[in-house]
């Protein structure tokens, strides 16, 4: 496990985040600062803390 | 978060097919390049976004914000969203007058980190929460939040009715929805003085001050584009929400949309 990042998410947030494409679940990726939507096949990105909920952003499965 | 763009949403049909377009300003663009165009201004001006509130409002958009925000009466465990505030002016006034719990949304990386670097300066850390994304698209479950707040910002979608319908969803029954837009000047004599300066001084102040007069005369347009009072609150009613009231500010030049669901 690398360093704790300077901004890590807010764990109350993930509570309540879905995939804005699909609005399905989404798994956090701690190590890759992802979240993970396997409905969609998309990974959102983190950066800097901020996670980036965009689907013109995300990383194809 | 300011928006240079108007909203209007239509179809063409062309011999191709059809191609949906919109508006950026007064100029005619395809729905895909209006995000892009959007972000671009945004990049533009985020360092000078204060600078341009008050410009642009001539310095009156910090008593409209508070006014907004007394409407919201922020209280302990009340869950708000607020979309398109990425510098945190919204946010920062929701904790000072007494929520707790915030998440700032917006499509622009760089107006959130603005926002951000401003609550560290403030020892702002707890109860609040940043996250870039599309209000035409929100990444939260049904029923999530108790308010949901759009300053100055609605304009900037490219889909106003999705963004609204999206509102609807991500509230809880009882929920609270309030829009604070720029709108049409209704008072008298005031409507001519507001155009001249809008159109005619507005483009060359920014022009001076930051060199950039193309974004301010956007600005300028975006507002005359959109949709009046009672347009956008049928708008807002065909969304389904309910209860709908607007009141206006400073003779219509900005006006507070509410509305909620049941």
């Amino acid at each position: 496990m690398t360093a704790e990042p300077r901004h890590s998410v807010d764990p109350k947030l993930l509570e309540i985040l879905v995939c804005p494409v699909t609005k399905g679940p989404l798994e956090y990726d701690a190590d890759n600062q992802e979240l993970i939507s396997k409905s969609a096949g998309l990974a959102y990105p983190i950066r800097d803390g901020i996670p980036i909920m965009l689907e013109s952003e995300a990383r194809e499965l | 978060m300011f928006a240079l763009m108007s909203t209007e949403t239509h179809t063409t049909a062309d011999p191709q097919g059809e191609e949906r377009t919109t508006h950026f300003g007064f100029k005619t663009v395809r729905e895909e390049e209006k995000v892009d165009l959007v972000r671009g201004v945004f990049d533009n001006v985020a360092s000078k976004y204060d600078l341009m509130n008050d410009l642009m409002s001539m310095g009156v958009h910090r008593a409209w914000k508070n006014r907004f925000i007394d409407r919201l009466r922020p209280h302990p465990g009340q869950k708000l969203l607020d979309v398109g505030g990425g510098t945190g002016d919204i946010a920062f006034k929701y904790l000072e007058k007494g929520g707790d719990d915030v998440t700032v949304f917006d499509i622009n990386h760089e107006m959130l980190e603005v926002g951000r670097d401003r609550a560290i300066d403030r020892g702002l850390l707890r109860g609040i929460q940043w996250m870039q994304g599309n209000a035409e698209e929100l990444p939260f479950e049904d029923a999530t939040f108790d308010a949901y707040t759009i300053a100055f910002c609605i304009r900037n979608v490219t889909r106003i009715d999705k963004a609204l319908a999206e509102a609807r969803r991500v509230l809880k029954p009882g929920g609270h929805f309030l829009c604070l837009e720029f709108s049409k000047v209704v008072a008298p004599v005031l409507d001519t003085v507001y155009d001249t300066y809008s159109f005619e001084i507005l483009p060359r102040i920014g022009q001076l001050v930051a060199n950039d007069r193309e974004s301010y005369q956007y600005l300028a347009e975006s507002i005359r584009r959109f949709p009046d009072q009672e347009t956008f609150k049928a708008m807002i009613e065909t969304a389904g929400l309910d209860v709908v009231s607007y009141e206006n500010l400073t003779g219509g030049i900005s006006c507070i949309h509410s509305a909620w669901r049941t």
